[in-house]
């Protein structure tokens, strides 16, 4: 395509910004800008002087020296000048009292007040000075609070110094204040609310089962009684235990005040206690028993470590059984395999004799789940909760291409989960992707030619990669194993090792980076969430390639959006 | 409706963003205790501690300081300009933002794309610059941008309509979950609507409408409708929200912030890029002020005050 005449006007307003420049340069860059980054003539004008006056040597980049002022670290006030900036001291908050001045004729909000220094001592060991927050820091300056004050400066006036907080000034909260306890109201919350606080919460619940039962005291000083149970609603189901003398059966609708929300493992449970108000409710419209077991039945995609009294149907896929010497030196048997459904796969271990053909179906109730390798591992201890079943739930799912698709935030907030198939951005590509070393003890990573547990080794050679995949809501890293590397690289460990003696890690990783970020990468594999957020192990990861029309059609249509 | 958790120190996800929403907006959101994040929150509630933007490279440069080296570098989408900042403390990314700037030193424009932190600058006459650190970038080609623009206007689309839901539904976390705001918009929403006035979202929908029409390849059908800061042809000196900055304001404004503090002529200049100004308007602006105007001095060599009334 000619760009001839296209732009004269644009490169009217050129020549006559940069007269040296050439009116078929111009056009050309005119050109690149439209074809190559989607920016109109008009909108390019701008840019396209702005480079020929750097070509013309017009635009001198002068860089001036930094001068910083240098950063005053101190523990007390006594150290510290009356002419002193960039101030880095932690103090504690004894007064903030907020007033409006007038500065130059506007009227601002200030505030004075008291603060102390060596604030982690008793205040015997402390001295108090007067503050000035000029910079709104109301919400960090919280009396009862020890806060890092970085960037303040010293006030001298008439012989007494005080601390100016500037806007600038970084306030850290290093302890909160006092008054940081949240009200608890009133308002019952749903189940499914309730499982994701840990806290207090008040919730209406029907009683789905309850039994006695005791804890044993860790020192053998006798034992507690509890009652142990489950409870739901129209959004979910929990599991409850009660340190106090609970009176409700099974079916029985209550609503209870100021119960607590504690973890065990990764499954939250209603601990009620003394202090807590169970009281029969009335809701003629609240489900009954039947309709919320039907709707507590669990699926894979559900399993959390800890749970207790699941109820659940499996399509097995394997099943194997292993003899090992436990403890006191008799042979015992474990029976395991995977199984299926169809929001995922997991494992399962059996501690009795059940021996189910693969490609079979079953039935547990009772069940309890463990971790094992980072995910859900459903158990059974006794023949009594598992039953083989001949009506098929569903129709039989092929193993080899069971990847069920789970969208990144849903992975990212629900449980660990196998065979599953997720997509996201690759926003970060690891600095240490290439190349590592492993202990060949235990197979952890070394440092510098250690290990943290069994010293200076002599590593095993091993190739991964990680990435952090993003969908603009949630992420989770992405790891991938030297199987699945070397798949997504197209390229041996020993074509890295050879890549990164020539290019370094530096531009091993410099060369991921150009071909991965930004991109969207599909992955199959299995998810481990905790703590620490969700990371992907990835069993194959291929970046994807949807033709941008496409990807915009399909947002035009999803938000109704004409051009 | 999906839950939500949100985890200690977890990683921030990164907000798809176009240089319009980002650059206008001015309400940042600090974080409490030692190691909270600190966001940037738009009109449109996103709340942003990271992000993920993309452009053609319209300016890079390098400074020199006592710490290191440092780089500014502005990129452009079809909204306006974003500015990214690389600094001294990461000098993994040094040995390829020098290759950026080689490349565009050269005279060569190229597309790319940034994973930023969110970085603002205030100063007390209510302005608010937003920028980023760069944490990693690359070059792309068209495809992958036309890519990112498609992103960009889906999470802006939905932002949208989170803040024509929220408009209907009063500003409590229960009432906008009922309105259907999803879990992550909740709390931005709550603190946008609190805080900006109203403002017309057409000019944010026209944006969108522009980056779609580029990624479908239709973009002939509404090349005409150029963002209003393109209208005049004055080359370099309109900001990132359109108008024309001018840097002595931005200089003044910061410095009557600062009462008897000193300011450094790096930080002056620093707000003045920060705000659309060029480096030499900003070293001009510096110079006009201390000895033509008379509104600023420079009691010790390369830090102002401003000059006290009387």
């Amino acid at each position: 395509m000619t760009s001839n005449g296209m732009y004269t006007s644009q490169v009217a307003v050129v020549k006559q910004e940069c007269p040296e420049a050439e009116e078929e340069e111009i056009e050309n860059e005119f050109a690149r800008y439209e074809k190559d980054f989607l920016i109109p003539p008009e909108d390019a004008l701008r840019s396209v002087i702005r480079k020929f006056q750097t070509a013309a040597g017009k635009e001198v980049d002068s860089s001036a020296p930094t001068t910083v002022r240098p950063e005053k670290k101190v523990d007390r006030f006594a150290e510290l000048g009356g002419d002193d900036r960039n101030v880095t001291i932690e103090v504690a908050v004894i007064s903030y009292t907020p007033r409006v001045q007038t500065v130059r004729g506007e009227e601002r909000q200030v505030a004075f007040g008291w603060i102390e220094d060596n604030p982690w001592e008793s205040s015997s060991n402390r001295e108090r000075w007067d503050f000035k927050d000029w910079g709104e820091k109301g919400g960090s300056l919280v009396p009862g609070s020890v806060v890092r004050l970085e960037g303040a400066s010293v006030n001298e006036w008439n012989d007494k110094r005080s601390v100016n907080i500037n806007r600038t000034t970084r306030v850290t909260v290093l302890k909160e204040g006092s008054d940081g306890t949240p009200p608890i109201g009133d308002e019952p919350l749903s189940i499914s609310k309730a499982s994701e606080v840990e806290g207090f919460v008040n919730v209406v619940a029907r009683v789905m089962s309850a039994k006695p039962d005791v804890i044993v005291r860790r020192d053998g000083s006798g034992e507690i009684p509890v009652v142990r149970g489950s409870m739901a609603d129209s959004s979910g189901s929990i599991g409850f235990l009660s340190w106090a003398p609970f009176e409700h059966e099974a079916g029985a609708l209550v609503k209870i005040v100021g119960a607590s929300v504690r973890k065990f493992r990764d499954t939250p449970e209603i601990n009620v206690n003394d202090g807590t108000v169970v009281e029969p409710y009335h809701d003629s419209s609240f489900p009954d028993v039947a309709e919320l077991s039907a709707s507590s039945e669990a699926t894979i995609a559900d399993l959390r470590n800890g749970m207790r009294d699941v109820g659940i149907t499996l399509q097995v896929e394997s099943w194997d059984q292993r003899t090992f010497e436990s403890g006191d030196g008799t042979s015992k048997v474990v029976r395991s395999g995977d199984v299926m459904d169809p929001s995922g796969r997991c494992r399962l271990t059996a501690w009795c004799e059940f021996d189910p053909q693969p490609g079979s179906f079953i039935r547990i109730e009772g069940g309890r789940v463990q971790f094992w390798q980072g995910s859900p591992d459903l158990v059974v201890d006794n023949i009594e909760q598992v039953a083989e079943i001949s009506e098929p739930p569903w129709e039989k799912i092929d193993p080899e291409g069971h990847w069920v698709d789970v969208d990144l935030s849903s992975l990212v907030n629900g449980g660990s989960r196998r065979g599953i198939k997720t997509s996201g951005t690759v926003v970060a590509v690891r600095t240490d992707s290439g190349i590592i070393e492993r202990c060949p003890e235990c197979r952890r990573v070394l440092r510098e030619s250690s290990c943290a547990d069994h010293g200076p080794q002599r590593g095993q050679e091993d190739l991964r990669l990680r990435f952090v995949i993003d969908n603009g809501v949630s992420n989770a890293s992405l790891l991938l194993a030297r199987g699945p590397a070397e798949e997504f690289l197209g390229m041996e460990m020993d074509g890295v090792r050879d890549k990164i003696t020539s290019d370094g890690r530096d531009g091993f990783v410099a060369h991921l980076r150009s071909r991965a970020l930004s991109r969207p990468m599909v992955v199959h594999g299995r998810s481990i969430v905790d703590e620490q957020g969700a990371m992907v192990l990835a069993d194959t990861a291929q970046l994807g390639d949807h033709p941008p029309s496409e990807s915009a059609n399909a947002v035009m249509q999803k938000w109704g959006v004409v051009l | 409706m999906m839950a939500q958790t949100v985890r200690r120190g977890s990683r921030q996800s990164a907000v798809r963003i176009f240089a319009q929403e980002y650059a206008e907006a001015s309400l940042i959101e600090e974080g409490v205790g030692e190691y909270d994040p600190s966001f940037i929150i738009t009109k449109l509630g996103a709340r942003v501690n990271r992000c993920l933007v993309a452009g053609v490279i319209d300016r890079m440069e390098r400074r020199d300081g006592d710490s290191g080296p440092s780089y500014r570098g502005q990129i452009r989408d079809p909204t306006g300009t974003h500015y990214f900042e690389v600094a001294p403390f990461q000098p993994e990314l040094h040995a390829d933002t020098e290759e950026l700037l080689a490349r565009f030193e050269s005279g060569d424009r190229f597309l790319m794309t940034v994973v930023g932190r969110a970085r603002w600058f205030e100063s007390e006459d209510g302005g608010v610059f937003t920028s980023m650190r760069a944490e990693d970038f690359t070059v792309i080609d068209q495809d992958l941008y036309k890519s990112w623009l498609v992103e960009a206007a889906d999470a802006t689309l939905r932002r949208l309509s989170v803040y024509d839901a929220s408009l209907e539904s009063e500003l409590d976390p229960g009432s906008l979950d009922k309105a259907g705001v999803p879990a992550d918009l909740v709390h931005g929403t709550i603190l946008s609507r609190g805080h900006y006035t109203d403002f017309d979202t057409e000019t944010y929908r026209a944006g969108v409408l522009r980056a779609l029409s580029l990624a479908s390849g239709r973009a002939e059908s509404v090349l005409g409708a150029s963002p209003p800061e393109q209208k005049k042809l004055e080359p370099d000196v309109t900001g990132p929200a359109g108008g024309p900055v001018d840097a002595q304001q931005v200089i003044i404004g910061l410095l009557s912030t600062k009462g008897d503090d000193l300011v450094e002529y790096d930080a002056l200049v620093g707000a003045c890029t920060s705000a659309g100004a060029s480096r030499e308007e900003a070293e001009d602006a510096i110079e006009n002020l201390r000895d033509v105007a008379g509104e600023i001095t420079e009691p010790r060599f390369g830090f102002f005050q401003i000059l006290k009334e009387g």
